[in-house]
């Protein structure tokens, strides 16, 4: 049945203050207003709540510090390598499940019951076998999001429309030129979404690993604020942590050309 | 006819065969190399004797009554989760004013390390199952609220339709065509969200050093019980990998033949 | 225009749409009646409207100009006299199809077991006999169009809407669910207005037929279908069929290639 031409607005391109910001203004200014309520009212033990204030000192001095983006660095490295070299297996292993309805059925399902478990568990292993320092987060992270990004890399591959394989063939192309040329252009969506879910992946595993055992890194910062009940510095802490990881979700969301909200 | 069938569940069951094979060979690959001293056992135990620590473990440190433990929270976390959740996501389509200004910020949650605010909850709820069942429901609630809006606000428009043809007021409108409409999706959050739920609270039961088989596997770790630190890990393998199965039973038969 | 046996009337209809492109007019004052018991196609190409007709006289659109009335009232929303039948797949997936039938009949608050029991009776008229606890995704698509056909008659409409209710059908399948429709509106003396792009099953179904122009869709001919009762397959084979069929393509033809012309225009303004 044909449209008969499309429905649009006619209201003129809305004002800055629409209803949806008035309300995300009002929510937030109500859930600070009830903070500073808290923080002041004393009911609940010192220091849990501590005020905005507080917060708001304990944001500048750690922004302001040489030692923190010292530390970042650290656990940004250990993610950025995590992700590599697990994305980078990830891809490979899930190109050749992908392809392969053999090796598939073979194996696979190991990849899928095994990846909703807790990576965390095997981290005593990591550093019996790489030791203490950041080699063992690293490794921590490169398992733990192996597998998201084997799963959709191979869901990814089967989903790419056959039609396009055999325009593929009938080129005459070889192994590698399919692969650059067909398989991954087709697999954009897939892949990029594997790679933000292993990147959110990697980044738990490697700052759990942290705030378990580690003398550097973000996680280490926050355990460290945590034992010496330093909750202004924590709370400064958990916010940049927080706004840094939506942020670079959102950056490889942008980048792939995904500018929706991540439904699936 | 059948010896046709025949035929095909010979191949239908190569690839399993291959598969288990594999681990199996690995598995015994694995133990020669480590007798022969090639890999250190003191980082890696040979498969044998991580095999025979399992009596050990089980008896010795009540897996079975761990296990009821990680599963209570985990449950107490999946209620409190499926609850508020789906009651999260039916206000968010019901006020849509609501889900224009927030669904992008649980959307965002979503995508952001909650479970590091862990140290947090153990100021706030000590060293105790609340922390980890707080953890679990926090870091686990995003994807029940986002499949939940997915789900009744995509509803087939000649659903809805359908219920305006019969001039359906909001309330029957709702509980007539738009939730059971949405169930399937509502459930897929649902064990999205019991996943993320049983990944926590194993991870935080390890972290804090409290609660089930999470804290079994510290406590075996940090008393240096190799043998015994593999052989819980593989209990946790199995109860997630178990865990998961129901939960797709359990989908498949609740969701409508489609 | 109205006569006095006529038991709904659309008076002037005007339905206009805002597009991008600036106002767009579906419905060009179109006024037609439907007499009691009578069985009324609109047929016109794509994008002449009709299913935009659809929607208003169905009471799910509202930003018309003009009124529809069903006897002396004018509808304002979905009029309970007017049974709809939708041209996608439409059943509950989630209720078996006694209580996809049962439906209505569920509104008006009736007991369990009566349901039930009137249920039965209009899932055998469809003839699906047999099938009462199976699910709709159970069912094949021209089964499942039978269930949707069920549940609009469990609630005795006056009047039976139906917006293409077979066009994702193969051919042998509506062939036989169109013998089938006429069956029961034959028997139940039920008015029937149906909205379709097929020719031949327009004239083999109805008493008469409005033939609409593209888009702005008005009325461009009003054919009385003078054919015998049944309509068997002799008569769709004759002559007389033939000529009405013939006739009725003249006129939509003109409509459809204007049509297509408007398509290809429509790409290239639009081509980078």
């Amino acid at each position: 049945m044909a449209e008969t031409g499309r429905l649009t607005g006619t209201a003129p391109r809305a004002p800055a203050l629409s209803p949806v910001t008035l309300l995300r203004t009002a929510i937030i200014l109500g859930v600070l207003a009830i903070w500073e309520f808290l923080s002041h009212s004393g009911w609940l033990y010192r220091d849990v709540v501590p005020s905005l204030l507080a917060i708001g000192h304990s944001l500048i001095d750690l922004l302001a510090s040489r030692d923190y983006y010292f530390n970042l660095g650290v656990t940004a490295a250990e993610v950025g390598f995590a992700l590599l070299v697990g994305g980078g297996a990830g891809v490979a292993v899930g190109i050749v499940l992908g392809s392969n309805r053999f090796l598939a059925k073979a194996f696979e399902p190991y990849l899928y019951y095994l990846g909703p478990t807790p990576k965390i568990i095997f981290f005593p292993i990591m550093i019996m076998y790489f030791g203490v320092g950041p080699e063992s987060k690293v490794a921590l992270g490169t398992l733990s999001c192996f597998f998201p990004v084997a799963l959709s890399v191979a869901a990814g591959m089967r989903g790419i429309d056959k039609v396009l394989i055999r325009v593929g063939y009938s080129f005459r192309l070889n192994a590698l030129q399919m692969v650059t040329k067909i398989y991954l252009p087709a697999m954009r969506h897939p892949i990029i979404n594997g790679v933000r879910l292993g990147l959110g992946v990697a980044l738990i595993g490697v700052l759990l690993a942290e705030t378990k055992l580690s003398n550097k890194g973000i996680g280490f910062l926050i355990i460290q604020a945590y034992s010496i009940f330093d909750m202004p510095r924590m709370y400064a802490m958990l916010i940049v942590l927080f706004v840094l990881a939506i942020g670079a979700n959102a950056l490889v969301g942008r980048l792939g050309g995904l500018h929706t909200i991540k439904r699936t | 006819m059948s010896a046709h069938a025949r035929r095909t569940t010979l191949r239908d069951t190569a690839p399993a065969v291959v598969g288990v094979g594999s681990l199996v060979a690995f598995f015994l690959v694995m133990e020669a190399l480590v007798q022969s001293g090639a890999v250190n056992r003191f980082i890696v135990p040979p498969p044998s004797e991580i095999f025979m620590s399992f009596g050990r473990v089980i008896v010795e440190e009540h897996v079975f009554s761990r296990f009821l433990q990680t599963l209570v929270e985990c449950l107490t976390a999946g209620i409190m989760l499926t609850v508020f959740g789906v009651a999260g996501g039916v206000l968010m389509n019901r006020f849509k004013l609501l889900q224009q200004a927030c669904e992008t910020w649980v959307a965002a949650m979503a995508s952001a390390p909650i479970v590091l605010m862990y140290p947090l909850f153990l100021v706030i709820f000590g060293r105790s199952s609340w922390t980890i069942i707080m953890m679990a429901f926090v870091s686990a609630l995003p994807p029940v609220i986002l499949k939940t809006i997915e789900g009744i606000s995509g509803t087939r428009k000649v659903l809805v339709n359908v219920g305006r043809s019969f001039n359906l007021s909001t309330y029957q409108q709702f509980w007539k065509i738009l939730f059971p409409a949405a169930l399937p999706t509502i459930f897929v959050g649902i064990r999205l969200g019991l996943i993320f739920a049983l990944i926590n609270v194993v991870g935080v039961e390890f972290l804090i050093n409290y609660g089930g088989l999470g804290q079994l596997i510290n406590d075996l770790a940090e008393r240096y019980d190799l043998a015994g630190t593999y052989a819980a890990i593989c209990f946790v393998i199995l109860v997630s990998v178990l865990f998961f199965m129901a939960l797709e039973k359990v989908e498949r038969w609740l969701r409508p033949v489609d | 225009m109205t006569s006095s046996n006529a038991i709904l009337t659309a008076d002037h209809i005007n339905v206009r749409f805002e597009t991008a492109e600036g106002p767009v007019i579906a419905v060009d004052d179109v006024t037609f009646d439907v007499k009691q018991g009578e069985f009324l196609s609109v047929i016109g190409p794509s994008g002449c409207g009709k299913s935009t007709l659809f929607n208003v006289i169905g009471g799910l659109l509202n930003t018309h100009q003009g009124t529809v009335k069903v006897g002396a009232e004018t509808i304002n929303g979905p009029h309970p006299s007017i049974g709809m039948v939708f041209q996608e797949e439409s059943t509950f997936p989630w209720r078996t199809v006694t209580d996809n039938v049962a439906f209505p009949l569920e509104l008006t608050g009736m007991a369990k077991a009566h349901r039930i029991e009137k249920a039965k009776h209009f899932i055998g008229m469809v003839g699906l006999n047999g099938f009462e606890n199976r699910y709709p995704g159970e069912l094949s698509g021209g089964m499942r169009q039978r269930v949707s056909l069920a549940r609009t008659l469990a609630s005795e409409p006056k009047i039976l809407l139906m917006d293409e209710p077979f066009a994702a059908l193969d051919e042998q399948t509506r062939l036989l669910l169109g013998d089938k429709v006429l069956q029961i509106q034959q028997q139940l003396k039920q008015t029937t207005l149906l909205i379709t792009h097929n020719i031949t099953e327009a004239v083999q179904m109805s008493d008469r037929i409005l033939v609409m122009t593209y888009r702005p869709g008005k009325v461009k001919r009003i054919v009385d279908i003078d054919l015998p009762r049944p309509r068997t397959s002799e008569i769709v084979g004759s002559e007389a069929f033939g000529r009405y069929v013939a006739q009725i393509w003249n006129d939509l033809r003109e409509e459809a290639s204007r049509g297509m012309r408007d398509e290809e225009k429509h790409v290239m303004d639009e081509a980078p």
